[in-house]
């Protein structure tokens, strides 16, 4: 295969963030739907970098966003006072949140990957539990308190800016997001990552036996997922909402709804979890509009109908179907 | 064929006439809510939908529309389910606000929920009225188009203060034993700061973490302190154990109130005697006394369906024989500022509706209404209930109260012989 063909499958991806992109600025009304679907999206792509390649669930994963949200929190309401830092302050934000998911993936992963299917899953799921009882308990960064900084964010950009940053460039940064966590997933799998992350989600110990390091590649899917998760987290919880509360960014919930697009989409897949992201969010949208209070009721079936008719996801369906046609390389 | 040009000609000017007449006099005030129906909030949420369709249906029927210059607009209720989800709370802003077009937004429950659709309504410049968001923090991050309905929770333990200032003078040794959340620390934040106004000593303070199961080390440390009063609780849970492990280690003092338990028809269900007496801080309560003679009074203007024909209403809507709580009256009492702020305005500017909420004083059966600058809620008191006789008794304010406080209530060793707490 050609360097620029192992890129083929990212203009399908982007040219549907494009699309998103170009469909939400021109059409009225359309900003905060699309900001809702691209979360999805993200949230998704970034779940899929670990869980996909590697067969592996994380249920701790909102853990990941949660310190990441926590991040840029505390940079934003611990450097307010330096008025020099200005819109420096954000970017020291998104180094904390990285560093502050990458140290704490480390921590999980240190102690969870020695462990396999239902075990690791079982071990990783008390870990937002665990780290929200750590703050709430320990009361560290203001406890159960949690902090609330729409004023500190004006304060550092001035009211309009923070008001454009909190509903239209946080958004883009969660596009940006999504994106790159696209690419990365691509480049791994078109690498040496990539492949033993294969080998090792078909079978892990004869991945082992042909001389494959599975823990270092492991460790290194898990760290990048969890990192792009806290990007996540300082984007689309911290500017976005300008507010944090323990319980709200450590909710397993988010974990689910993770795996939920994940699955539907097509997990291991490149576009996967842009159409399970799609087709989730925009489920939810207009449920919650035509039959408010009975969304989930008709949600839960329908998600099973589509897991037990594509158990490999719509993208692993349509990969099957386009194999042999022009389209396979840009369905992956 | 310049018959039929002239003809369509007519027809088109004819319907753009239509048009901009619609645009200058609008045929219906629409009011968007994103509300939580499912998700963890859904129990508040359906209370919210029901007491605003009630106050809707009373402000078109009997109110006869909102008045706008020489004309009644009736208003009209849009409303979608958030799932008590922020992703979703900030997507249906966006819809209500450029697909239904509505000319005010009703926050969703919670503060967080709140806090989440604020800046986007600041940036769509719509009115943004809060009656599910009770922390004040909301108010200091400066937002411009904010109102608050609800009670800030700083202001939830003044009632029973003041009441307590006002029959007992001389008890002043108080105790703030509650939980460790957001929630429960504003409250006593405000508790505090009041107590010390009125006198109050404060003879003992600490929290105890969510999901506690054993309270007695910290009962223990209080009983100690020789409270006249204790002030406490957080969550349904903890304030049931609250109130049982202080009967087990017999410690008595003159007034007991806990914040979300002991209002709740289950605290009763599930202490039965040993809750007689214990008081709790609500918004609002069924059975309070406000009225349109009391509002005259108290020289406030009085607007809205009594509170008989406001559970009427919210029956009729939610078709379920259930009572109306806080949660529906304060969503209901925010339609009624809604529509004194519009015809104050004279106009559904949100701009100008935000400037007449700010100047706008009333009384409805949720009790008083005003604002500070910030938005937030300054002219609502919220209603003490006491246990008595197994019946909720509403003690105070002077104005809502349907019976005296008993005070000092039963000692745990009487009620654990059938006494009830009757007032003297």
């Amino acid at each position: 295969m050609k360097q620029t063909q192992k890129y083929f499958p990212l203009i399908p991806l982007f040219a549907a963030y494009l699309f998103m992109f170009l469909l939400a600025e021109n059409k009225e009304g359309m900003w905060q739907l699309m900001s809702m679907l691209l979360f999805y999206c993200a949230l998704g792509q970034a779940f899929n970098v670990f869980m996909g390649m590697t067969g592996y669930v994380d249920f701790g994963y909102v853990a990941f966003m949660g310190v990441g949200t926590y991040g840029m929190a505390l940079s934003i309401t611990r450097l307010v006072q330096y008025e020099f830092l200005g819109a420096w302050i954000l970017v020291i934000g998104f180094g904390l949140a990285m560093a502050m998911s990458t140290l704490l993936s480390m921590a999980v992963g240190a102690v969870a990957l020695r462990l396999r299917g239902a075990y690791f899953a079982i071990a990783t799921i008390g870990v937002n539990e665990g780290f929200r009882f750590l703050i709430e308990g320990a009361r560290i960064w203001n406890g159960s308190e949690g902090m609330i900084f729409t004023a500190d964010l004006n304060k550092i950009l001035g009211r309009e800016t923070a008001a454009a940053l909190c509903t239209y460039w946080a958004d883009i940064m969660v596009l940006a997001i999504a994106a790159l966590a696209g690419f990365v997933s691509l480049v791994y799998m078109r690498s040496k990552i990539g492949y033993a992350l294969t080998a090792l989600r078909e079978d892990e110990d004869a991945a082992k036996v042909m001389g494959i390091n599975v823990t270092k590649f492991k460790i290194i899917a898990f760290i990048t997922s969890a990192c792009l998760a806290g990007l996540l987290g300082a984007t689309a919880w911290a500017l976005k909402t300008p507010y944090v509360f323990p319980p709200e960014v450590f909710d397993i919930h988010y974990t689910i709804e993770a795996i939920i697009i994940v699955m539907l989409g097509g997990a291991g897949t490149l576009l996967g979890p842009l159409v399970g992201g799609l087709v989730y969010g925009i489920s939810k949208y207009y449920l919650s509009i035509f039959l408010p209070g009975f969304q989930l009721l008709i949600f839960a079936p329908v998600i099973l109908v589509i897991i037990v008719l594509f158990p490999e996801g719509i993208v692993g369906m349509l990969k099957a179907k386009t194999k042999g046609t022009g389209m396979e390389r840009f369905v992956i | 064929m310049k018959r039929s040009l002239v003809g369509i000609f007519v027809v088109f000017a004819f319907l753009l006439a239509g048009v901009s007449f619609a645009g200058a006099a609008p045929d219906k005030i629409v009011i968007g809510h994103p509300a939580c129906l499912s998700g963890k909030y859904a129990k508040a949420g359906e209370q919210a939908v029901g007491g605003i369709k009630a106050c809707v249906e009373w402000v078109n029927t009997t109110y006869g529309g909102v008045q706008v210059g020489d004309k009644k607009i009736p208003l009209k209720y849009k409303y979608y389910d958030c799932e008590s989800k922020k992703e979703v709370v900030t997507s249906l802003i966006g819809r209500l606000v450029s697909v239904d077009k509505v000319n005010v937004i009703f926050a969703p429950y919670s503060s967080g929920l709140t806090l989440r659709g604020a800046p986007v309504a600041e940036s769509r410049r719509i009115l943004y009225m809060d009656h599910g968001g009770a922390s004040n923090a909301i108010f200091r991050q400066g937002f411009r188009y904010i109102v608050q309905t609800i009670g800030p929770a700083t202001r939830y333990h003044e009632g029973t203060l003041d009441m307590i200032h006002k029959i007992a003078p001389n008890d002043k040794r108080l105790a703030l034993a509650y939980e460790d959340s957001e929630f429960a620390k504003m409250v006593m934040e405000g508790a505090r700061d009041h107590a010390k106004k009125l006198g109050f000593e404060i003879v003992f303070e600490r929290t105890y973490p969510k999901g506690v199961t054993d309270l007695t080390p910290l009962l223990s440390a209080l009983k100690v302190s020789k409270p006249d009063l204790v002030l406490g609780g957080g969550h349904f849970e903890d304030g049931q154990l609250f109130n049982r492990q202080m009967a087990d280690l017999n410690i008595d003092v003159n007034a007991l109130s806990l914040i979300a338990a002991a209002t709740l028809p289950a605290f009763y269900r599930a202490l039965t005697t040993m809750a007689e007496g214990v008081m709790g801080p609500s918004h609002w309560e069924f059975g309070v006394k406000y009225s349109a003679e009391q509002a005259k009074a108290t020289g406030l203007p009085w607007i809205g369906p009594s509170q008989d024909q406001f559970m009427a209403l919210f029956k009729k809507f939610t078709k379920k024989d259930m009572l109306p709580d806080y949660h529906a009256a304060e969503a209901g009492a925010q339609v009624l500022a809604y529509v004194l702020g519009v015809q104050k305005a004279g106009s559904m500017d949100s701009t100008k509706v935000r400037q007449a909420l700010g100047e706008l004083k009333f009384m409805s059966f949720y009790g008083g209404w005003k604002v500070d600058e910030s938005g937030m809620q300054v002219g609502h008191s919220m209603v003490d209930v006491q246990w008595q006789d197994g019946k909720r008794v509403i003690v105070w304010p002077e104005a809502a109260k349907t019976g005296k406080a008993c005070y000092p209530m039963p000692t745990f060793e009487e009620k654990a012989k059938d006494v009830k707490a009757i007032p003297k």
